[in-house]
């Protein structure tokens, strides 16, 4: 086993991998950027290093400065954690290169899977079904005729693609030419490639995907399903297991063709099988693989027992991964509300400034992955993720119960969240019935912020402007000692 | 549509807050007089009367034509415990500058606080570089002089007000235009302490 690992990595993800390095008995190292010189992540490590600039391309992704990290304090091997590094095929080559461990899967499953028309090709050959389309098309001839064939509405996207960037819906023939330009262009100008391809749109799709996970030695399996429906702009904001629109049939036969794609690119640690379903004919297609940790991981976590991070690094050091299919179930039902810094009124743009308030709900079956703190700084400069609210309870109804009633205790003031907005698609009966697709917040959901607050804040505003003073350092945190436990009062008063 | 805790609140039973509360509301009690406060919410413009019953905890507010009994049980950095009418709540409450940041049974509210007080209340209007003080109190030490330099967030001067102490901070960069209080002196609430002004405008 290592005995230091380096996490290339910043905010919750960092400190969840830590805690499970901690658990291994693994000292850590955190990177950093001048941004996040007092985060919590570099404090819960054992050791840090300064990259540089609050810039990513100046810290955490900068390949070079990573590895001189590692180096510099002799850590065995690295965890890229998720985005950033994480499914980058010459990171994690380079890491292997200077005689370290990459925490993940091989350098040409990451490589395979990174290009969607390829990945689609080779997923056809391995018998895995994929969405109706064509990947190789050059004219604007190749695209209409295609397009009559597999019939409208047809998406566009680039094969380099991801995040929803050179991604066209076109619903009809006259609109193929723009979208074709258009998504040319982004996808050029995001990721220096303009190769596209064209499929069968699916608009009331729902995103299930597969946890699939094995060991170097040629063992092989899923950990069955995450319900990823509930998105906006192309980015998920609650996950859930199991998925309340498969049967137990279909749950097989999508953990069979995911564990048949990973296997076809000679897979090994924790990957992810993304699938759309068509919930009219519960047909499911093959959308893409992610060749890393999830952040929805928690979820499957809570439900297998498995502790996914702790089995990363256990199977990156060589262990044989003990389970057999046959033996893993699910217990209950999770669900992960992800907390941002973003406002849902305004287009859900992010949110900066300094947490004046930040208090995490606590109880039994209620777990908080969060990277912050009150006092800290939320930046420009990251991913405006806060924390990760993940509930686990007897079933599907009662863990929609406890994730209303913790997001509730869920006090963070200073930025603007996403807590009223996830606490309205909860009560919502399209949620409650399980029938929510990946476009259902654009299209469906209608959410409007109060317009006129009651009057209980108001009075509460102005009881505090009468009645708190020295307000501008006033932080509270969860963390500090409670407040009323008169035990601890510095005065003179005893009880 | 919001829920409230049906439960009876417990009596109070630390001492030190009860006295800490007969301190800090003494200042509003003795005058009797409302206390009138104005928040924007969402580009609309609140206002709530606080007038003060008997006993210096407990007020009658009124907020447009709705008007509640209001009670504090307890308040602390961050958290008021209110009987509004009766019924327990408990209020998370932030201040930054104007922002007030409020959330009540998980509802989260950002309040504009509009500067000073209402317009034809005490008469006077506010510019963004006047301070004022937050409470009655003592000029505790004043840490400027007239025509220094400050930057935003600096302490100009502390004030001492039931045995807290307040910290008066710039609210911008720039340069001390008038200074109207001297140590030691007794300042009224939303008395004019210190005018600061853009460097740039001078």
């Amino acid at each position: 086993m290592f005995k230091k690992i380096l996490i290339a990595n910043r905010g919750e993800i960092a400190i969840r991998i830590m805690r499970a390095c901690k658990e291994l008995g693994i000292k850590t190292v955190a990177v950093y950027s001048e941004a996040d010189k007092n985060a919590l992540h570099v404090q819960h490590a054992d050791e840090s290093v300064l990259l540089g600039e609050s810039a990513p391309k100046e810290s955490y992704l900068n390949t070079e400065k990573i590895i001189q990290a590692a180096k510099q304090t002799s850590a065995e091997a690295i965890h890229p954690g998720y985005g950033f590094l994480s499914e980058n095929a010459n990171f994690a080559e380079a890491i292997e290169e200077n005689g370290l461990v990459f925490i993940g899967p091989p350098v040409s499953a990451i490589r395979a899977m990174g290009d969607k028309a390829e990945s689609k090709i080779m997923m056809k050959k391995a018998g895995v079904p994929t969405v109706p389309g064509y990947e190789v098309l050059e004219s604007e001839d190749d695209f209409k005729k295609a397009a009559m064939e597999i019939g409208y509405p047809v998406l566009i996207k680039a094969s380099a693609g991801g995040g929803g960037k050179g991604m066209r819906v076109v619903e009809e023939e006259a609109d193929l030419p723009e979208a074709i330009q258009g998504a040319g262009r982004e996808a050029l100008n995001s990721f220096g490639n303009d190769r596209l391809l064209i499929e069968k749109y699916l608009p009331n799709a729902h995103h299930v995907e597969f946890q699939v996970f094995g060991d170097t030695h040629g063992h092989l399996m899923h950990l069955f399903e995450r319900e990823c429906s509930v998105q906006r702009r192309h980015q998920k904001i609650i996950e859930e297991t199991p998925s309340p629109l498969l049967t137990q049939g279909l749950r097989e036969q999508m953990g069979e063709a995911a564990v048949k794609a990973a296997r076809a690119v000679n897979y090994f640690n924790a990957g992810t099988i993304e699938f759309i379903v068509d919930p009219d004919t519960l047909k499911f297609y093959f959308l893409e693989m992610n060749t890393r940790l999830q952040v929805e991981h928690p979820v499957t976590e809570l439900t297998t027992g498995l502790d996914l991070v702790q089995w990363q690094i256990r199977v990156a050091a060589g262990e044989h991964f003990p389970y057999q299919q046959e033996q893993l179930t699910q217990h209950g039902h999770a669900i992960e509300c992800r907390i941002y810094a973003e406002d849902p009124a305004n287009g859900f743009l992010p949110s900066t400034g300094k947490l004046l308030q930040y208090i995490e709900p606590r109880g039994p079956g209620i777990r908080v992955d969060s990277g912050f703190r009150a006092g800290d700084e939320v930046t420009h400069f990251y991913d405006p993720l806060l924390a990760k609210l993940i509930v686990h309870a007897e079933n599907r109804e009662t863990a929609i119960q406890k994730m209303q009633a913790a997001l509730r205790e869920f006090i963070v003031h200073g930025v603007v969240t996403n807590i009223d907005f996830m606490q309205a698609v909860l009560a919502h009966h399209d949620f409650v019935q399980g029938k929510v697709s990946t476009r259902w917040v654009e299209t469906k959901f209608n959410w409007v912020s109060l317009s006129e607050p009651p009057f209980e804040p108001l009075i509460a505003a102005a009881l505090a402007d009468l009645t708190i003073v020295n307000r501008k350092s006033s932080t509270v945190n969860s963390n500090m000692p409670d407040p009323y436990n008169p035990w601890k009062n510095p005065s003179g008063f005893r009880v | 549509m919001v829920e409230r805790k049906q439960s009876k609140p417990p009596p109070i039973k630390s001492t030190l807050v009860t006295r800490r509360l007969d301190t800090l509301l003494r200042g509003y009690s003795t005058n009797g007089l409302p206390v009138k406060l104005n928040f924007d919410h969402n580009s609309q413009s609140f206002p709530i009367d606080l007038t003060p019953n008997g006993s210096g905890k407990s007020y009658r507010a009124t907020v447009g034509d709705q008007i509640v009994d209001v009670e504090i049980i307890r308040a602390e950095s961050g958290i008021l415990e209110l009987l509004i009418d009766g019924e327990r709540v408990t209020a998370y409450v932030s201040s930054e500058n104007t922002e007030r940041w409020v959330t009540i049974h998980g509802q989260t509210f950002v309040l504009t606080k509009q500067s000073g007080a209402r317009k034809g209340v005490h008469g006077h209007h506010h510019t963004v570089g006047e301070l004022t003080a937050p409470m009655p109190g003592q000029v505790r030490a004043v840490n400027v002089s007239e025509g220094d330099a400050v930057t935003k967030g600096q302490t100009l001067m502390v004030l001492e007000a039931m045995k807290m102490e307040i910290r008066i901070q710039s609210r911008m960069d720039g340069v001390v235009k008038s200074l109207t209080v001297k140590a030691g002196q007794t300042v009224e609430r939303e008395q004019i302490l210190v005018e600061i002004v853009d460097t740039l405008e001078s």
